[in-house]
């Protein structure tokens, strides 16, 4: 089961972060991340987010890292998908890098597509989810779903 | 209502009457693509078959939707590291089990190359495979699309994928490419114009009076970098090039589709091919792009002509042209990878290889190669056929990867600098 309403502390990322680049938790952009990151964290990046490779090693080591959720000002369609796919909620949210500080704690609810700043009370609309991205992540991604009966109709 | 060619194509497989962009249908797919690297313990730990088969057991299933629509492929020949080694025997037990078609050895090459040139592309397919560069056989007609390795296993196990369908842009092609130009130019070019903002999960769709100037191989190039602007697929209607290349290559035979007039686009842009010249994008960012004027004299240390984007015989042709009675400059080096061996002995029956040779250049079997191998050291430069100069790409940070077509390469090798190939013909 994947959390669709989420608080945590986030981490901010710049523009057009490539899926080679995510690996080992960002490793391409702050090898060190891995390190200063906690479970319940929620990373935050900017427009292009996830571009490139359908490689599933990137967006798996954030899972791993214990991140709970993501959020950019865009994201590619295949790392979009996989990161669903594997229940980890990601949405896409015009604005998010701009009103939010590294450090910053949100609420996030993915059914909704809202994020809640704790800092300035501020609340940013994302895109809503799919019902079938919706489902998957309920059930923890997409194996978990395809396990306990679930079927595309 | 008025639809995209792509939208009719998502429409029949979603067994719906009609669809519009951003509605979430359920598709049925008529081929999956599955490259071997996807058998290994790279992604996760019980690889993709081992995966699979426990959502099957969950499912009360044995088999796979539809063994002989699967196409499976052994990118590197031989395989280089025992990982590799393992995955590539867990894809031939996948495609012996589960009745898949199954390609290596030598009648392989990269996976893009080999699922065209082995005709199992029908235009008007509703085609995905576990590779982002899926979306080359978009060239040919087919909706094409990249999924990860769960998403891979879900098609596996149902046959089917969900997805919104995408806003389309249209390029309206008129003109003739000039010396030098082939798609790689043009797509750089786009990519250059309307970056990736324009172009983020979108369909693109290239079209107009100048597509029939753009080869079979082109138009693969340019479909092939769609997933470089983001895009979900590019598509070209199919055209007499397109109904005589599909004879040639054994695909089925198809009712020709195109878009209707009316047909909604988010945006339209004209190209002017004629205006076009040999594009360069410049590191890290394949939308980088300008004419390669902007980039003349920047040293170079290895040039690379091979991948899905630009290995084909037209790139080698190319290639030939400028290498032809000339020399790899001293200290630089030139590593040509035919990209499948239906190139490579293709190049061979017309001397290309033999003139690589002469020219000093390093001809290696048919794999993606340098393209996903790290072959730089800090400070480095190369130009290459493929499609990503991301940071890293090909060696440490501190190495540079410049994107070209395959005659740039090769007269940026020749003069140890990047260097116009029209220049040289």
């Amino acid at each position: 089961m994947s959390s669709l309403t989420i608080k945590g502390r986030i981490w901010k990322f710049g523009d057009s972060i490539d899926n080679g680049n995510i690996e080992n938790v960002m490793g391409g952009v702050d090898p060190e991340f891995k390190n200063k990151v906690k479970p319940g964290d929620i990373l935050i990046a900017g427009r292009f987010f996830g571009m490139g490779a359908s490689d599933e090693h990137a967006p798996r080591s954030l899972k791993e890292a214990g991140i709970s959720g993501v959020i950019a000002e865009s994201i590619s369609n295949i790392f979009h998908r996989t990161l669903i796919n594997i229940g980890l909620p990601a949405m896409e949210c015009a604005g998010i890098a701009d009103a939010l500080r590294d450090g910053d704690e949100i609420e996030v609810d993915y059914l909704a597509g809202s994020v809640r700043v704790l800092r300035s009370g501020r609340t940013l609309a994302g895109d809503r989810l799919p019902d079938f991205a919706v489902q998957i992540l309920a059930k923890g991604g997409l194996m978990p779903y395809l396990k306990n009966g679930g079927e595309f109709k | 209502m008025p639809l995209t060619l792509t939208e009719k194509i998502i429409a029949r497989a979603a067994n719906r009457s009609s669809v519009a962009a951003g509605d979430i249908v359920v598709a049925n797919a008529d081929k999956l693509y599955i490259k071997d690297l996807r058998f290994s313990k790279k992604e996760d730990a019980k690889g993709l078959y081992g995966v699979l088969l426990e959502v099957l057991e969950s499912m009360g299933k044995k088999n796979v939707w539809d063994g002989g629509k699967i196409v499976v492929n052994l990118d590197e020949q031989p395989p280089r590291n025992e990982k590799r080694a393992e995955g590539q025997e867990r894809a031939r037990d996948f495609a012996r089990e589960q009745h898949a078609v199954l390609y290596g050895g030598n009648d392989g090459g990269i996976g893009h190359n080999v699922f065209v040139e082995h005709g199992h592309v029908t235009p008007g397919e509703f085609i995905v495979g576990g590779d982002s560069h899926t979306c080359t056989y978009g060239a040919l007609g087919a909706f094409a699309t990249g999924i990860g390795f769960t998403e891979t296993v879900g098609v596996l196990a149902t046959g089917q994928i969900w997805l919104k369908v995408p806003k389309a842009i249209r390029f309206e092609m008129t003109g003739k490419p000039g010396s030098c130009v082939v798609g790689k130019d043009i797509v750089l070019w786009v990519a250059g114009k309307i970056g990736y903002e324009g172009a983020i999960n979108r369909t693109l769709e290239y079209t107009g009076p100048g597509i029939k100037e753009i080869s079979i191989e082109s138009r693969l190039t340019m479909c092939n970098m769609a997933v470089e602007m983001i895009a979900v697929n590019a598509i070209v209607p199919a055209d007499e090039r397109t109904a005589a290349y599909v004879r040639e290559v054994g695909a089925g035979d198809f009712t020709p589709l195109a878009s209707d007039a009316g047909a909604k686009y988010e945006q339209v842009h004209g190209v002017n091919l004629s205006e076009i010249e040999p594009q360069v994008a410049a590191p890290e960012y394949p939308a980088n792009a300008h004419p390669v004027g902007e980039y003349k004299g920047v040293k170079v240390n290895q040039g690379f002509i091979g991948t899905c984007t630009n290995g084909r015989i037209e790139d080698l042709r190319m290639a030939a042209g400028i290498l032809r009675g000339r020399k790899v400059k001293a200290g630089v080096r030139l590593v040509i990878t035919p990209a499948s061996f239906f190139a490579y002995r293709l190049a061979e029956k017309e001397g290309l290889l033999e003139i690589f040779k002469n020219a000093g250049a390093n001809v290696t079997s048919s794999e993606c190669g340098l393209c996903v191998r790290q072959s730089l050291s800090a400070g480095e430069v190369c130009v290459s056929s493929g499609n990503r100069n991301y940071r890293g790409r090909m060696g440490p940070k501190e190495s540079s990867v410049f994107l070209s077509n395959a005659a740039t390469v090769a007269a940026s090798a020749v003069a140890g600098e990047i260097a116009d190939p029209r220049e040289f013909v």
